[in-house]
């Protein structure tokens, strides 16, 4: 991070609270509707799949394996805080078929990438506390 | 609503204005909309006391840190109005993307029920000082924690995501999109107030540049401009009375996202689903078919969506629109051709959002493209943003 700006951090709010406590012991969770229990991300004020006014989402961890649906190379990003370049993955997450995940690749510019390439969540702890979804090519993890 | 548009033809477009698209404008936005705001006015054969209705969409489309000041970095109907000396009777912005098609809506409709006799509408780009979409954020609340915390930021990763599925779906390569973006090139260079005039571009100057987001390049997203676009509407039967043959909103429809995610986490599926359904309420509502528009003008502010756009309104099957555009299927200059760049696009002109795309349609539907003038044209079609955040609306110079 030497002579970078400050990555954003994420500033919780009454419905991610618990999604990034999970986050920075490096789980991963879906919120999950306590009406219909389907997971979604992120937390809604209604469920998205029975629309419900009081969901009251439980975060259920998941492994955070899937498959890589697309990427992008950002060899110029326009936010402060990334070191150029880097890797976004769109990660469609095993066993919740259309529940997509965008995050960095931890791999480098140069990783092999086709779609369906597995992949598996990592977190990166950007500040004291506070740590984000990524994800690595799965046979390195 | 479902079947033919009750008011199809009934609304016209009756004159029109626009100023240079700029990077260096050397005076307020404000100034400049008020002068083409009276341009076209004149242009469609009234006097500004004649307009009782003033419609447009104010939105400054960056991510930067850009404070917004009516009059100097957007400008709204009310701003408009109040500035020409007008008391008129209806008033209205749009909120959302597709900027252009939806507030279009709110004009046609809005002299459709009698709420308006003339509606002035227009579009009004701020080129901000400094960089453009940069943003030093530190701290991501709300819809931002979801994305800005783990790199995904503004809206030109979020179409590569998308535009690498189709190429990695369908094989697209990066010289069918040279092709698309040197034909907005091409058409834009030919249009005085382009940004673009007489710039034409080479396959080889878009192949030489680099990658900023792959497999993007800057020439894949329009270029910022300072610039103002008005048209004036009024009713098929006040139309008879006025200087300029009329052009109809024979139809329109607009598309939403029906997912839960995140803020700009556009899939591919996402759009070509929305799309399947604008394009079903587009045809039942113009009583068109895709086959019956001689001149789509499809929507490119990030080169891209053109892809989508031809697919999903039906003009090539789904994956081939690399190839069609690759075998010069869109070539303006070809006989035979669907020129869905013809106007110069926002790749050609500048970030006039979906103006290009209506003011295509506009002067060749009127017969007023002058040298561009194409022949036989009747009906034409112009989308803006995408079709799950979007919309298009089909013209016609025949309201029988």
């Amino acid at each position: 991070m030497t002579g970078l700006a400050a990555r954003p951090v994420p500033v919780p709010d009454a419905l991610s609270a618990p999604f990034w406590q999970a986050a920075a012991r490096h789980v991963l969770t879906l919120a999950q509707c306590a009406k219909c229990h389907e997971v979604t991300l992120p937390p809604d004020l209604t469920c998205p799949h029975c629309h419900t006014i009081e969901p009251d989402f439980a975060f259920v961890p998941v492994d955070g394996t899937g498959r890589v649906r697309t990427w992008t190379v950002i060899r110029r990003s326009f936010l402060a805080g990334f070191e150029n370049p880097f890797v976004l993955v769109d990660v469609e997450l095993d066993g919740h078929p259309d529940m997509r995940l965008v995050a960095r690749l931890l791999d480098g510019a140069d990783a092999p990438l086709n779609i369906g390439t597995r992949v598996v969540v990592e977190f990166e702890d950007i500040a004291p506390g506070v740590a984000v979804p990524a994800f690595r090519l799965e046979q390195e993890a | 609503m479902s079947g033919l548009f009750k008011a199809r033809n009934q609304v016209a477009l009756v004159g029109f204005a626009h100023s240079k698209a700029t990077r260096k404008p050397g005076r307020p936005l404000g100034v400049t909309a008020l002068e083409t705001a009276r341009a076209a006015i004149a242009d469609a054969g009234l006097t500004p006391h004649q307009i009782d209705g003033f419609v447009s969409s104010p939105l400054l489309p960056t991510t930067g840190d850009h404070a917004v000041e009516d009059g100097i970095s957007t400008v709204t109907s009310n701003w408009l109005a109040r500035h020409l000396g007008l008391d008129p009777a209806y008033v209205v912005g749009f909120q959302g993307i597709g900027q252009i098609t939806g507030s279009l809506t709110l004009a046609v409709n809005a002299i459709a029920s009698g709420a308006a006799d003339y509606v002035l509408f227009h579009r009004a780009l701020h080129l901000p000082p400094g960089k453009y979409n940069d943003n030093s954020l530190t701290e991501a609340s709300g819809a931002m924690q979801w994305m800005a915390p783990m790199g995904f930021f503004g809206a030109m990763p979020a179409i590569a995501l998308a535009y690498n599925e189709y190429c990695q779906r369908y094989g697209a390569t990066r010289e069918a999109m040279a092709t698309l973006v040197c034909e907005a090139r091409k058409n834009g260079s030919r249009i005085p107030w382009s940004a673009w005039y007489q710039k034409p571009l080479t396959v080889e100057q878009y192949m030489a540049e680099e990658m900023i987001i792959e497999p993007m390049c800057r020439l894949d997203a329009d270029m910022p401009v300072e610039g103002v676009a008005c048209f004036v509407l009024t009713s098929a039967e006040r139309a008879k009375d006025l200087p300029h043959q009329p052009v109809y909103v024979s139809g329109y429809a607009s598309g939403y996202p029906t997912k839960n995610r995140a803020m700009l986490h556009w899939t591919l599926d996402d759009m070509m689903h929305a799309g399947e359904g604008l394009s079903t309420r587009l045809w039942e509502s113009s009583g068109f078919t895709a086959s019956e528009i001689d001149l789509p003008q499809l929507y490119d502010g990030f080169s891209p969506f053109v892809y989508i756009w031809l697919e999903t309104l039906g003009f090539c099957k789904r994956g081939e629109a690399h190839e069609m555009i690759l075998s010069g299927g869109i070539d303006s200059d070809l006989p035979g051709t669907l020129p869905v760049m013809s106007g110069g696009g926002a790749i050609g002109n500048g970030r006039m959002h979906g103006v290009p795309q209506m003011l295509e349609c506009y002067l060749q539907l009127s017969g007023r493209a002058g040298e561009r003038q194409r022949g036989n044209v009747t009906t034409g079609l112009a989308c803006h943003s995408t079709p799950h955040f979007g919309g298009a609306v089909v013209y016609s110079n025949d309201p029988s």
